[in-house]
């Protein structure tokens, strides 16, 4: 029981989307151009401490937390479940991400151009949970002449590795962008989306009531894996498949800089414009019909006896049809978009203090938007950030973000440079840390790189 | 130097502040789940051409054995099985209906009780009975059920001559009670 409870607290602390809200534009680190391609950055060369350049872990349940399930309070836990099933919302949802660097590194072409490449692992993970599929757990489908919706219904999970090498060319000096080239080895791919229709119970006509299946529409679709044959599963498997031996695919990323006045910068960035070509173990099914029973309407005939429950079942499988698909799929990528605007104040940076370091100003504050938008689930988030240079080892970001998990998300990174060793850290939802069990996403995010500049 | 001493500081404070309040995972034995669930169940509509044989004598007769498919994986869960039955009856005879539970070799295991009783010339009549905790197991072990339908004898000796009009309404559902608790 108590692993059970552990599992569902992890479940809740492993938390928040896929916005990376503090790196985004930070500190001129490498890893922001996996944001943002087109980001600046002035180093000379670098390359990652291989599977710790960045790991990033993030997740979360929009719908409520550890605490308001197991707070030691003195209420009954049952009453606190009702609680937070009578404030679940029209729907809700669960996601885990993790991305593993296991190779990175760049180095500065010329004058104008920046050339960056690596190999992540990432695996992530939604699910969409309608209200009223809560409704029908908690409750039972005994509300009469109710729909039960399973509109929005939906799942994907995904565990791929990602080769890319991108480059960020300095237009003018006003203009900077960039792009990446990806190549995808999906190791697993699954997903269930489209799904559509209801289930009500009604009052009947022959019977007192009549239950319903409206509309039924279901896809499912995988491939990497086949769902009815997962012995052989180990971790070697999967690292093979993410080492170009997976479904393959290919997407981009796209991202520009742009300061249109001295002390204002404008930036946006399209990621994960891509999709993988599922051709490997591909298993699909469609569900899709209308059904309506009253119950078995009893024949009374002896010399014509009927097999009623073989009839209703065959009548089922008629009317509703699974169809198992063995085709191959395409399926997309959940693309990310950021956007940001900016504004540089404060003690003018002097030669002495920061020398090679970007920008003229100590202080940047600015607005930040991230939208994910995916055939699953699409979500936007907003951002202010301040951020500060202290000086040339420590620079440090505070964000407050508005998001589906919560509307009062403070996040907070630094990143230090000791010679060319470089070690940042982020993380959110910092306001939970005087009850983390209370939180509803996390998101950490850590590296060290070594990264040399100019004058070292 | 002052901001990055701020800096340092406030961090300071938050990872000495960070801690979590009293939880309780424990209490996650004491969870219950209570979900109630309709099922619709037979139905039917008799009249007199199905009370009387060839020959015009009334009859007693059963439906063949209906075959059932109980999911055997909620069967810890269910506290409680309620039948409703909504009877309507425009005969002036009385019936009885007894519900028998046979298993797969079709050996009667089990009768619903009470017998449901329809009174003669009786409009619509409302009939719950519950199949308690103790009993539920029975129904898991049942393959097939059946009904059994018996025309009780006119007072007076008449019989039901095949012209009549009359006719009995049947309607049923079951209503499944389940408590979901952790184990």
């Amino acid at each position: 029981m108590k692993n059970i409870s552990f599992l569902f607290f992890l479940a809740f602390l492993i938390g928040n989307g896929q916005n990376k809200q503090v790196l985004y534009d930070f500190a001129g680190l490498p890893q922001t151009l996996l944001v943002n391609p087109g980001a600046e950055v002035n180093n000379e060369f670098y390359f990652g401490l291989p599977l710790f350049s960045q790991i990033a872990v993030q997740g979360g349940f929009t719908g409520f937390s550890a605490y308001d399930i197991f707070a030691d309070d003195g209420t009954n836990i049952n009453l606190k479940i009702q609680k937070v099933v009578e404030g679940f919302g029209k729907s809700e949802f669960v996601e885990v991400n993790e991305q593993i660097e296991g190779l990175s590194g760049g180095l500065r072409l010329n004058e104008k151009n920046y050339l960056s490449f690596g190999y992540y692992q990432e695996f992530n993970f939604l699910t969409k949970i309608p209200r009223d599929v809560i409704d029908l757990i908690y409750e039972g489908n005994s509300e009469i002449n109710r729909p039960y919706s399973v509109r929005n219904l939906s799942s994907r999970a995904e565990m791929l590795g990602v080769f890319h090498l991108g480059i960020s060319r300095k237009i003018n000096n006003k203009w900077q962008a960039g792009a990446r080239a990806k190549l995808y080895s999906s190791a697993l791919n699954i997903s269930s989306k489209h799904t559509k229709g209801s289930l009500a119970t009604i009052d009947g006509t022959n019977n007192i009531y009549e239950q319903q299946l409206n509309n039924i529409k279901f896809l499912f679709q995988s491939s990497g894996v086949l769902i009815n044959d997962t012995d052989d599963l180990s971790p070697s498997y999967f690292a093979k498949k993410m080492l170009l031996g997976g479904n393959l695919g290919f997407g981009i990323d796209l991202g520009f800089t742009h300061q249109f006045k001295q002390q204002w910068t404008v930036s946006g960035s399209a990621i994960d414009l891509g999709f993988v070509y599922n051709t490997k173990n591909v298993e699909s099914y469609s569900l899709e019909g209308n059904f309506k029973v009253e119950g078995f309407d009893l024949n009374f005939d002896e010399g014509n006896p009927s097999d009623y429950w073989n009839n209703l079942k065959d009548r089922f499988n008629e009317e509703v049809v699974l169809d198992t698909i063995n085709s191959n799929y395409i399926s997309t990528r959940p693309l990310k978009l950021y956007g940001a605007v900016n504004y540089q104040f404060g003690k003018k940076l002097d030669d002495c203090r920061f020398e090679i370091r970007p920008g003229l100003y100590s202080n940047k504050v600015g607005f930040q938007l991230f939208s994910t938008v995916g055939s699953v689930h699409s979500y936007l988030a907003a951002t202010l950030f301040f951020e500060r240079w202290f000086n040339k080892y420590f620079q440090a970001k505070v964000t407050y973000t508005v998001d589906p998990y919560s509307f009062s998300n403070l996040g907070a990174g630094f990143s230090t440079q000791l010679g060319p060793i470089n070690l940042y850290l982020m993380a959110d939802n910092l306001l939970y840390l005087n009850n983390i069990y209370a939180v509803k996403s996390a998101n950490i995010l850590l590296g060290v790189n070594f990264i040399f500049y100019d004058k070292y | 130097m002052k901001s990055l001493k701020f800096i340092i500081t406030l961090i300071i404070i938050l990872y000495f502040q960070s801690c979590a309040k009293p939880v309780d995972f424990d209490q996650i034995d004491d969870a219950e789940i209570e979900a109630n669930y309709i099922l619709s169940q037979v139905y039917f509509n008799l009249k007199a051409l199905d009370i009387l044989d060839e020959y015009n004598n009334e009859i007693e007769f059963k439906i063949k054995p209906i075959q059932v498919s109980i999911n055997n994986a909620t069967q810890k869960y269910l506290d409680k099985i309620v039948f409703t039955v909504v009877t309507e009856n425009s005969f002036d005879r009385a019936f009885n209906i007894e519900i028998v539970l046979l298993n797969e070799a079709l050996k009667p295991i089990y009768t619903i009780s009470p017998i449901i009783n329809i009174l003669p010339n009786s409009n619509e009549t409302v009939v719950t009975i519950e199949i308690p905790n103790s009993e539920i197991d029975v129904i898991f072990n049942a393959g097939f059920f059946s009904f059994i339908v018996q025309l009780l004898p006119s007072n007076d000796g008449s019989v039901i001559s095949i012209n009549n009009t009359s006719e009995l309404f049947f309607k049923s559902y079951v209503k499944l009670f389940f408590n979901y608790k952790t184990e």
